[in-house]
């Protein structure tokens, strides 16, 4: 449970806001590259943290972000021309370059340069993994670009999506760090979906439906560990990692691809959640993507353009009670990400965490909200370079292991949540 | 629809979840930061001294059992508390703090003693977060 005050500071992500600072420490992804596919296509409007923005990809192929309205009466740029190195606004012809720079005025028959004086608020986007990534913070302050690992391997070997989730972004990360509901929710999934069945760690989670949970502070953010029963007294760790401000990375089972997500807020009310997969030693095969383009896996079938799921709150997810009686789901919600979505749409646009009864199982969830709390006040009282800027605390990996009964996993598994290029993933 | 606009139509009356919550250090580090805790106003949490182990289990009225342990610290308590809560079906939560400090063997011989027995481990590398997963539990 949280005070009001504390739960208005995590939500809130807008301009001059505490969050909203926090997550202009980061680059953030803001588009998905297939939505400005080739040079001069059409623009994008992008929304990100409150921010109404335009993105487009000019003639050369450099790409743009910047202030979606043009300084002169307003007008959105959605409309705009995007020719010869420069989007047009079609009212009166002003021209901005990629950094927001206005290039020409026509109307001005003096060419007295007034143009030069005039600049949009634009951020730098960067193309890496498939995914165009933003940073929205003081230029002087720009970190190092970023280097998770599934934006970082071949292109063959990773797959990323968007989905637009109608909720605040908190509450949707809160569900990727919270274990305990994957044996309820999730239940039918585990055995029967193509992006994970067939694993033998699968026989542990079968086996010993009541895994003990374990939270271990990391220098990015947390450790949840999931522990179960395995052969020989040991204990089967599945290892989520937590990097902040929303990073996850769920651990793998068997030979599958490794998945993850980033919740972005698009602004108090509403996020993008972001799904990637890969392998880090071999390429994703054509079954693999179908089912992952298919919204099997965490994916989700979307709209085009909108990327608003298929299922969604406007046709009550699709719900199949036929479906949830006969045990093919718990929900009644098809696919992991809706199931996830649903219920995280259902709380509310922004939930009232005064009003929570938590046990201690959420303590995962408990703990990231404090480590929060404790890096935005570090940050805006002394300057403090946020957890998760660092790109050591990006080259990680989740991590599936067994292990010896009395052993931290945080020990045990040390090598094998470190990101190294051409090794193996820790499964089971 | 806002949220504001959403939440006129929630029932605004929460439930009843006025919950007892023992919370019991299992060693003398442990047992500082816990007196400490106790000195503030907790409404329905009853810190015990580590010597009460026995008050503890033979009145388990509790809805959950939080112990505390220092990390390197012996914790052989935990097994009678954890047997004692499993048979009357009370769950347990162990925060294992100063882990920051301590090494990985340390945590090792401390784990081995609580894992058995707790529904979940918090392992913190400061004592802050004690005080915030008991405001949380209640």
């Amino acid at each position: 449970m949280l005070k009001k005050e504390q739960n208005d500071l995590l939500t809130q992500t807008g301009p001059g806001t505490p969050m909203g600072r926090f997550y202009r420490s980061y680059w953030i992804p803001a588009l998905l590259a297939e939505e400005l596919p080739e040079n001069d296509c059409p623009p994008v409007r992008v929304k990100l943290l409150s921010e109404r923005m335009i993105a487009f990809r000019d003639t050369e192929g450099r790409y743009g972000l910047m202030d979606e309205f043009c300084p002169h009466r307003g007008v959105s740029l959605w409309f705009g021309r995007n020719e010869e190195c420069g989007l047009r606004c079609p009212y009166h012809g002003w021209k901005f370059d990629v950094t927001g720079q206005c290039v020409d005025i026509p109307s001005d028959p003096t060419n007295s340069g007034f143009a030069s004086k005039v600049r949009l608020q634009s951020y730098p986007l960067v193309a890496r993994g498939g995914v165009l990534w933003t940073y929205m913070g003081p230029p002087e302050q720009q970190p190092p670009l970023p280097e998770w690992e599934f934006a970082m391997v071949p292109a063959s070997q990773s797959y990323s999506s968007k989905r637009l989730q109608e909720c605040n972004w908190l509450q949707a990360m809160e569900g990727g760090i919270d274990s305990s509901h994957v044996s309820f929710l999730h239940r039918g999934d585990i055995n029967t979906d193509p992006l994970f069945k067939g694993a033998r760690g699968n026989q542990y989670n079968l086996g010993d439906l009541r895994p003990v949970f374990e939270v271990v502070e990391s220098a990015g953010g947390l450790y949840i560990g999931a522990r179960r029963n395995a052969e020989n007294g040991q204990y089967y760790w599945r290892i989520t990692q937590y990097v902040m401000p929303s990073f996850t990375m769920i651990a793998p089972r068997g030979n599958h691809s490794v998945h993850g997500h980033f919740w972005i807020p698009i602004d108090d009310e509403n996020c993008w959640a972001w799904s990637f997969d890969y392998h880090p030693i071999r390429e994703l095969t054509e079954v693999e993507l179908a089912a992952m383009r298919a919204g099997k896996g965490v994916h989700a079938r979307v709209e085009p353009v909108t990327y608003r799921p298929v299922a969604n709150k406007d046709n009550d997810y699709l719900m199949d009670r036929a479906a949830q009686k006969a045990g093919r789901t718990y929900s009644g919600v098809e696919g992991i990400a809706m199931q996830d979505a649903s219920l995280q749409e259902s709380m509310g646009p922004i939930v009232d965490r005064t009003k929570e009864t938590l046990v201690s199982t959420d303590s995962g969830i408990i703990m990231a909200r404090q480590r929060l709390l404790r890096a935005v006040k570090a940050l805006v009282d002394d300057g403090v370079v946020p957890p998760g800027v660092d790109l050591d605390h990006q080259r990680v990996r989740s991590a599936a292991v067994v292990l010896p009964p009395e052993q931290p996993f945080k020990d045990g598994a040390r090598e094998a949540m470190i990101a190294r290029p051409g090794v193996a993933p820790a499964s089971v | 629809m806002s949220s504001a606009a959403e939440a006129r139509f929630r029932i605004q009356t929460p439930p009843p979840t006025a919950r007892a919550i023992a919370v019991i250090p299992l060693d003398p580090d442990s047992e500082l930061l816990v007196a400490k805790l106790s000195e503030e106003a907790w409404g329905g949490v009853t810190f015990l001294p580590a010597s009460a182990v026995t008050d503890l289990i033979r009145d388990l009225s509790a809805d959950l059992v939080v112990m505390v342990v220092a990390a390197g610290a012996r914790a052989d308590a935990a097994a009678v508390i954890g047997e004692a809560c499993s048979d009357r079906r009370v769950p347990t939560a162990a925060l294992l703090v100063r882990a920051g400090a301590a090494s990985d063997a340390a945590i090792s011989r401390t784990l081995a003693e609580i894992r058995p027995w707790s529904l979940m481990v918090v392992i913190a590398n400061d004592d802050d977060y004690v005080k915030e997963l008991l405001r949380s539990y209640r």
